[in-house]
């Protein structure tokens, strides 16, 4: 129900009243794609860590790996752009099953883990110089195609792209959380021994999420590349595309569903468009304030705000009716 | 190759001691409240950007500003954890939030502050070489940093187990309720560790300045080569962080001499990794500040 | 300030309506957009850049005072490309008519790329990448290539007959680039060629120099790669002094900075430098440009305010002579802009149809007891070289 309450809002406001209404500002479409971009590393990692259970400090391996892979495979063997982005998934999966000794790993020490892995992939995405193109990286890489009649190589249609591997990916993300893999997920992240005991498979069920998490990331990352044309190890792989996301999800709340999404819209809206206004340089400062505002005054993120503005909302519009 | 190869394990042994001294403040906080202090190294930073400016301004030794750095960093550190305490629900991750924005704020503090540009000392006392046999070469300020980690290290060493508020803290980080029923007062120990570890990262930052070039952006890459060493070492373990740091650092100089410089943190991650899977809680793990 | 407001909300209109800005012939204030990056890992280059296009803004405006006015729109990219892409995007919607600046080959290329589907001029200095002026838009334009640093240096360690060098470079993509260039033109001259790479995070350069002392035993040290990278190649080098007879420096090294900050480091290095230190400027080009720079700043200018301001300069010209001919658009100032040879700062510059500037050929000083002499090419010296020479003997 309250997912509901949330989504369909949300729903409405994405698909129709914005591109309603900003369709013809490149800048703005511009924007809020990139917003969905971290929106969507944050769901794949909120995913990994609430149903998981597990924190991940190297979301940007996922990112930057199905990256590459999209890029290559337009550009040298002219796979077209949206099913080499389905690929690039694939790719990130396979990077994720590199990773699997590391689920034996708890807490902090499986996320520096992860990060370890994201480390080694840029450098080898550097030193690979004739597959990646070193250092100088790959410029010019294809724009998302015209498909069906519709140009998606626009700000407005890579929008689109983008929101629908993000409504894709929360579909996902609420039908694992439904169905006994969750209930399962759900038991062990409230005790991993009894469930141990008990005959779930732990050790697989947290692989199974690792594999979509970072499939999800790098459909994200191969989007980006054909988004923003370019790529070299320094970007594709930069920690920002790790700890953004994470702020994000925190930011929003990252047990719930949209906590992630509505984190990542505020904090890179926020910041571009306000913050950067008020202080050209240096506007990261006030987004660092607010970071540790958010977390002293409000702990479960974002949403729990909005709910209760909702409720209170609501309140008021009961009492209005019997008043009336 | 015999020269090249003492001279890579004495520059590793070197960088490692610093390293060690960077990473042990993380270590302390670790150990005690689980709470990964990711503005650690924009603290380091600070320190050295306290240490320039006493450099160029007032034109002394960056070596005399260790009092005021201390003062501003032992500061900061405690707001942090002032800050960090303050936090009702699931501290352990939402204070990675926090010490993120509070690390987000000092660098563009600094860079507003400061500007974009990089510094490193001019006195060039520091600079002067030392040479051992005819083979071993190094800067003052180099070997200054290694004996200044090494002494931090065991000093604090001393100071966990020999003293009332080290074994406090001791205590704090391996039971919590059990320090608590004997009457302690967790507060007062976390807060100790958290001036401690201000402490540690104004020695490393003054080291820091004095070996190398600062710039505002290169405090997180400090927190993350911290956080490594921590992990690599095991759960807050003092002597792990030693061996953890010379480890990490005569991996990435003989890589350096015998690959390439472009390759070391290839190496040193790796290592890390292998480390981590054969012994999942680190060199010293299982147990607890020691 | 109404008539201010009114005239940019007009110019944002016809922005917005046609894509293309054209205004008729009178007194006109042209609006000019920067992306650069002002904080993040490029803050310091892009710092400087956009202090000499502050500077050109300046002597644009006092030159055609009571005619036509200049100003400039920045937007701080963070040194990301998404940001920088954005920050083009919302200066188009602000009715600026052409862009200057940008840092990085990795930046600048989608930015441009969002400058040409806006139709907008761009100039830049910050980009080196080749397939950057490649891409077929006729509004893209850099005064400086790699070519440019890299024959300066081949002509360099030819005139001292040097038969074996080593390079240390570091891995990003223009030094990289840079070291491959310079390699093919002394391997082909005959050159033997040590190479090694390092990166960003390498702070310990003893391992690298103890290998071109004992292994490579060669004659001079060649660094490709940034300040503090050659403040700790440097340092190294002076401890552990290998036998070599000179230490070259490509950019960001023969820099007032550096020879006020670091003098006993930087004695007797080689770096690529348009003006000798302190700048003698002698030519009146000169001369306006450190009136109007200092006028601003407190620190000497380098390289970066100087690019930037030619840059800059070069583009207002063009589009004060579009101006004068009629419409200002993408079209008319390129045109101009093609027309440009001229003596600057950075030397002549006469761009092709790609947008380069095949002419940029850059000097090469010597740091000496604090101050830079141009050593290469004769034409422009200032000193002879201190040949050997290195900052320990």
């Amino acid at each position: 129900m309250s997912n509901f309450r949330i989504f369909a809002p949300l729903a409405i406001v994405m698909y129709i009243i914005v591109p309603f209404l900003f369709s013809g500002n490149d800048y703005l479409m511009g924007m809020i794609a990139t917003a969905l971009i971290i929106a969507g590393i944050a769901l794949a990692w909120a995913l990994l860590g609430n149903l998981g259970g597990m924190v991940s400090f190297g979301h940007a391996a996922f990112f930057g790996v199905g990256a590459y892979t999209s890029a290559v495979l337009t550009m040298d063997y002219n796979v077209p752009v949206f099913l080499a982005m389905i690929i690039a998934g694939f790719g990130a999966s396979l990077a994720s099953v590199f990773m699997m000794p590391a689920l034996r790993l708890h807490g902090p020490y499986f996320a520096l883990a992860i990060l370890a892995y994201a480390h080694i992939f840029m450098i080898l995405a550097t030193e690979m110089t004739s597959i990646t193109g070193g250092a100088a990286g790959l410029l010019s890489i294809p724009n998302l195609p015209v498909f069906m009649g519709f140009d998606f190589g626009t700000k407005l249609g890579g929008y689109i792209v983008i929101l629908n591997i993000v409504s894709l990916a929360l579909v996902v993300y609420h039908l694992i959380r439904r169905s006994t893999y969750g209930l399962a997920l759900k038991a062990m992240h409230d005790s991993e021994l009894a469930t141990r005991i008990v005959g779930v498979p732990a050790t697989q069920l947290k692989a199974i999420m690792l594999v979509v998490s970072a499939f999800i990331t790098g459909c994200v990352g191969a989007f980006n590349a054909h988004f923003i044309n370019f790529l070299d190890p320094e970007y594709a792989f930069s920690g920002e595309w790790t700890v953004i996301p994470i702020v994000a999800a925190i930011f929003g709340g990252y047990r719930t569903l949209s906590g992630p999404v509505l984190g990542a819209l505020f904090i890179y809206l926020a910041d571009q468009l306000v913050f950067k206004s008020l202080l050209p340089q240096g506007h990261q400062l006030i987004l660092g304030a607010l970071l540790g505002g958010m977390i002293l005054l409000s702990p479960s993120g974002l949403l729990p705000i909005i709910t209760n503005m909702f409720k209170r909302f609501s309140k008021k519009g009961d009492a209005q009716h019997v008043e009336s | 190759m015999l020269e090249l190869t003492l001279q890579a394990i004495y520059t590793g042994l070197l960088s490692g001691g610093f390293y060690a001294l960077v990473a042990v403040g993380l270590a302390l906080i670790f150990g005690t409240m689980k709470v990964i202090n990711l503005a650690h190294g924009e603290l380091v930073l600070l320190a050295a950007y306290v240490a320039y400016a006493t450099e160029s301004k007032l034109g002394l030794n960056p070596l005399l500003a260790l009092p005021i750095a201390m003062a501003v960093v032992v500061s900061a550190a405690l707001l942090t954890y002032f800050l960090t305490n303050h936090i009702k629900k699931d501290r352990e991750l939402n204070s990675l939030i926090l010490t993120f924005g509070l690390g987000i704020i000092l660098t563009n503090s600094l860079l507003m502050v400061f500007s974009a540009n990089i510094y490193s000392t001019s006195t060039e006392w520091f600079f002067e070489g030392v040479v051992i046999g005819d083979t071993l070469f190094s800067m003052r300020s180099e070997l200054l940093a290694f004996v200044v980690g090494v002494l931090s290290l065991g000093g604090l060493y001393w100071w966990l187990n020999h003293t009332w508020h080290g074994r406090a803290i001791r205590a704090v980080s391996s039971n919590l309720d059990a320090a608590k029923l004997m009457g302690m007062n967790p507060k007062q120990a976390e807060m100790w560790s958290w001036g401690v570890a201000g402490i540690l990262a104004t020695l490393a930052g003054c080291m820091l300045y004095t070996t190398s070039v600062i710039h505002p952006p290169i405090g997180h890459g400090l927190t993350i080569k911290a956080f490594i060493i921590t992990v690599l070492a095991g759960m807050g373990s003092i002597p792990g962080v030693l061996v953890g740091a010379f480890l990490i650092a005569i991996i990435e100089s003989l890589t350096a001499t015998f690959f390439q410089s472009s390759l070391s943190e290839l190496a040193s991650m790796g290592i890390f990794l292998v480390v981590l899977i054969v012994l999942p809680s680190g060199l010293f793990g299982n147990k607890r500040i020691h | 300030m109404n008539k201010h407001i009114i005239k940019s909300l007009s110019a944002v209109a016809l922005g917005l309506s046609l894509n293309l800005v054209s205004v008729p012939a009178f007194a006109e204030n042209f609006l000019l957009g920067e992306h650069t990056p002002l904080s993040g890992k490029l803050a310091r280059v892009g710092t400087g850049s956009h202090r000499g296009i502050l500077s050109a803004v300046k002597v644009l405006n006092e030159k055609y005072n009571g005619q036509h006015s200049f100003e400039v729109k920045t937007i701080d990219d963070e040194s990301s490309p998404a940001k920088a892409v954005s920050a083009v995007e919302k200066l188009v919607s602000q009715g600026v008519i052409a862009f200057t600046g940008g840092y990085s080959s990795g930046i600048i290329g989608p930015a441009s790329e969002a400058a040409h589907k806006a139709n907008r001029v761009y100039i830049t200095f910050g980009g080196v990448a080749g397939p950057l002026s490649k891409r077929g838009h006729e509004g893209f334009f850099r005064i400086n290539n790699t070519a440019g640093y890299g024959k300066a240096i081949i002509g360099l360690i030819s005139d001292m007959g040097l038969k074996k060098v080593s390079i240390l470079y570091s891995n990003k993509e223009a030094t990289v680039k840079t070291a491959e260039f310079v390699e093919k033109g002394l391997t082909e001259g005959g050159v033997t060629i040590i190479k090694h790479e390092f990166d960003g995070h390498t702070k310990d350069f003893k391992s690298i120099i103890n290998k071109v002392k004992l292994q490579d035993k060669s004659e001079a040290i060649l660094m490709v790669g940034y300040e503090t990278d050659y403040i700790g190649i440097l340092r190294a080098a002076k401890l552990l002094k290998p036998k070599v007879k000179a230490m070259i420096g490509i950019w960001s090294l023969a820099t007032g900075k550096m020879a006020t900050e670091f003098p006993t480091l930087m004695e007797n290095v080689y770096g690529t430098s348009m003006l000798p230190f302190p700048v003698a400027f002698t030519t009146s080009e000169q001369k306006v440009f450190h009136t109007a720079y200092t006028a601003e700043f407190d620190n000497e200018p380098s390289y970066l305010e100087q690019f930037g301001y030619v840059q800059t300069l070069l583009l207002g010209e063009a589009i004060i002579a579009a101006h004068s001919k009629g419409e200002v658009n993408l079209k008319t100032i390129s045109e101009e802009l093609r027309k440009t040879d001229q003596m600057t700062l950075a030397g002549r510059v006469r761009f092709d149809e790609n947008g380069d500037n095949p002419e940029f050929v850059q000097r090469v000083g010597q740091h000496r007891t604090g101050k830079i002499e141009i050593v290469w090419p004769l034409s422009a010296k200032t000193s002879d070289k201190a040949f050997p020479g290195t900052p320990w003997n």
